[in-house]
């Protein structure tokens, strides 16, 4: 089962990735993601700022390559908001 | 190919968010004809890309909008690259790193006054290739351009409070570049200061996010040059006319109360917004803009106040005027139909709240302002409004005949008997009707295309592109029909487009202003569509509107009742049908003849 935050990071993926199915959005990585690129890792940035209202350091952007690290580190900013 | 252009949506929509635009993007209309824009941007474009597809695909929700990228970094050859005329549109976001590297926080070219000169020269140098590359782009490219609002390096020598000179003239060179685009006439300029109202430069540029990623704009700026291009790329139907009341709005007190002679509009009376209301409507009404009056007063006392020499909206420019103590609503329709154009196209502005209500209730569409008088600082605002609504990139001649031209149509009117006019009438108007046979290219026919509503055979609206591409089909056919009689002229008030296919004319737009009902234009029209072509027969390419309805009824005169879809109109209905003609025909560039 899906926590709300991993809900939400997943529409997120959906509105940047509209190709992929939400069964693998959890598992999803720049390794199984063809479309993830440089410019789909800056408006997943966007997307999730506009969701979560709050802002994600472009220093920690290189070490946000799946899914599951996105969601660890979204709760983590969530929790210090 | 049937669309309409959702302006409204985006003036009332102030922001969306990455995640929304991203929404409307993907939500196009898949299987409906592209509309193609190229954005040419020297940094990485990822966000004004995405708002500008987003802003353009609510402009045109039955369209697939579809904006390519140049080249990164290389902002002129992409604009110099714009060869296909099938492109409709060009976006150009210009920055300080297009016009010379030295400027771009990202490169690493040397600063100091010994570069300074250079740098301005070089600026000089690329601006002016810019325009060569402009000039060059095909004709019916729409293109938008807005200007750097990034803020320079601190790579001259003096301290940020003070511009050096260097700071000016990098400054001048590009308003001089912006100045000859617009006068050109070849790209519409986002006006400068406008965004750095609403976005300062502290809002706007990201300097992390530049550095770390080339993306320059926060996502709210990035939105906001977006949909001012979208506006550039499609620009919106001005409104046609204003409906004004006079006490507390057109000037400052009860006239009726205080007499003609103690209304003010003046900065010694404290009331000088009175006097810029009265000093916009008087610009506008010389741009075209209809100017009414609709007002609960006495009449006498009315004209006095109109005969006050000091009045900044002289009584000329105000037609029709209604000035009695009946709803206003009554005014506002018997305004619009001497205008006769649909309330959507005009604009109502009272100081009363619930005046506004009643109107807006009787006449759906309208846009109602309020005459901010118990909040000045909401005059700016309100006053920028009304132009931004009324604007137009360019007055025509015909703009400056429209309110003359009312006046005379409301008079042909008067002496009408149940909407015609009386056959002696008809006959000693002497009407010439001009038929304009390469005006395709000429602003003002597009111009009347896209705004006619009810003489209009189907609603279709183009693109500079499109229009274009019609006229320029094998065996086509562009007419623009032009008006004057004993009283006067009416301008052009007539566009047909088509193309002759073997013995058929296929009529893919006539639209006629409705300034030149009941003066049998439209017979005299097809007439010469008949005589001209040598075909057979019309067929036309109709669709049935909300609004179309008095050319529905022209046609129902010809072939018996109404259409619903397509129809074809042979020579000898037309000719069984038309009614004596009077009317003095010229075809330009042609021998003229009596018809």
């Amino acid at each position: 089962m899906m926590d709300d935050t991993e809900k939400r990071l997943a529409g997120c993926f959906q509105v940047v990735f509209p190709g992929i199915s939400e069964a693998t959005i959890p598992t999803a990585s720049q390794a199984t993601v063809p479309e993830w690129d440089s410019v789909a890792a800056i408006t997943m940035v966007s997307v999730i700022e506009d969701e979560f209202g709050v802002e994600l350091d472009l220093d920690d952007l290189a070490d946000l390559d799946s899914f599951e690290k996105i969601h660890a580190y979204v709760q983590k900013r969530l929790q210090v908001a | 190919m049937r669309r309409t252009f959702r302006y409204p949506a985006m003036y009332n929509q102030s922001t969306v968010t990455i995640t929304e635009a991203l929404k409307i993007i993907q939500g196009a209309p898949a299987d409906r004809p592209s509309f193609f824009v190229t954005l040419a941007c020297g940094f990485t474009p990822l966000h004004v890309q995405t708002f500008l597809a987003a802003r353009l695909q609510q402009a045109l929700p039955d369209r697939k909008v579809v904006v390519t990228t140049g080249l990164f970094g290389n902002l002129a050859g992409t604009v110099e690259g714009i060869k296909d005329p099938a492109i409709d549109g060009l976006a150009i976001v210009l920055e300080w790193p297009d016009l010379d590297a030295r400027l771009d926080f990202r490169s690493a070219g040397a600063w100091g006054s010994n570069a300074a000169a250079d740098v301005v020269a070089t600026v000089k140098a690329r601006l002016d290739g810019l325009l060569v590359a402009l000039s060059k782009v095909p004709p019916g490219v729409r293109v938008g351009i807005s200007l750097p609002s990034l803020p320079l390096p601190p790579l001259f020598h003096t301290p940020g409070w003070l511009a050096s000179e260097y700071d000016l003239l990098l400054g001048s060179e590009v308003l001089n570049f912006a100045a000859q685009v617009a006068q050109s006439g070849r790209g519409a300029v986002l006006n400068p200061q406008r965004a750095l109202e609403t976005s300062p430069s502290s809002l706007s540029f990201d300097f992390k996010s530049y550095l770390h990623a080339g993306l320059p704009y926060t996502t709210t700026y990035a939105d906001q040059v977006s949909s001012q291009l979208a506006l550039a790329l499609l620009p919106p139907s001005p409104k046609k006319g204003i409906i004004s009341d006079l006490d507390d709005t057109l000037w400052s007190g009860i006239v009726g109360e205080v007499g003609p002679e103690n209304v003010t509009w003046d900065i010694a009376s404290h009331n000088q917004l009175h006097g810029l209301y009265q000093k916009l409507l008087a610009s506008l009404a010389g741009s075209g803009t209809l100017i009414g009056i609709a007002s609960k007063n006495d009449p006498g006392v009315v004209s006095q106040a109109f005969a006050r020499q000091d009045l900044l909206l002289r009584s000329e420019s105000v037609f029709p005027v209604e000035v009695h103590w009946n709803a206003k609503s009554g005014s506002v329709s018997r305004i619009l139909e001497t205008w006769n154009i649909a309330a959507d196209s005009v604009i109502f502005v009272d100081d009363s709240p619930m005046e506004l209500a009643e109107v807006a209730a009787a006449h759906p569409g309208i846009e109602c302002v309020l005459f901010p008088k118990n909040d000045i600082g909401a005059g700016l605002a309100m006053l920028r409004r009304l132009r931004d609504l009324c604007g137009k990139e360019r007055v025509s001649a015909d703009d400056a005949l429209r309110l003359e031209s009312i006046r005379r149509a409301s008079a042909f009117r008067e002496q009408a008997t149940d909407g015609a006019a009386p056959e002696s009438f008809l006959a000693q108007a002497e009407a010439t009707l001009t038929f304009d046979f390469g005006s395709a290219d000429k602003p003002r026919v597009l111009e009347l295309v896209n705004k006619t509503n009810q003489f209009n055979l189907n609603g279709r609206r183009f693109t500079d592109a499109e229009w274009r591409r019609l006229a320029s089909q094998p065996e086509a056919i562009v007419v623009a029909v032009s008006y004057e009689d004993k009283f006067g002229p009416l301008g052009t008030i007539g566009v047909v487009a088509g193309a002759i296919d073997g013995k058929c004319l296929a009529v893919e737009s006539w639209v006629m202003s409705c300034r030149a009902f009941a003066r049998r234009i439209e017979h005299q029209t097809l007439k010469m569509l008949f005589e001209n072509t040598g075909v057979d027969e019309v067929r036309f390419d109709f669709l049935a509107t909300a609004k179309n309805g008095p050319l529905q009824d022209f046609i129902a005169a010809i072939i018996g009742d109404r259409p619903t879809t397509e129809f074809r109109v042979s020579r000898d209905q037309f000719d069984r049908s038309c009614p004596a003609l009077y009317h003095k025909v010229r075809e330009m560039r042609r021998v003229e003849i009596d018809g």
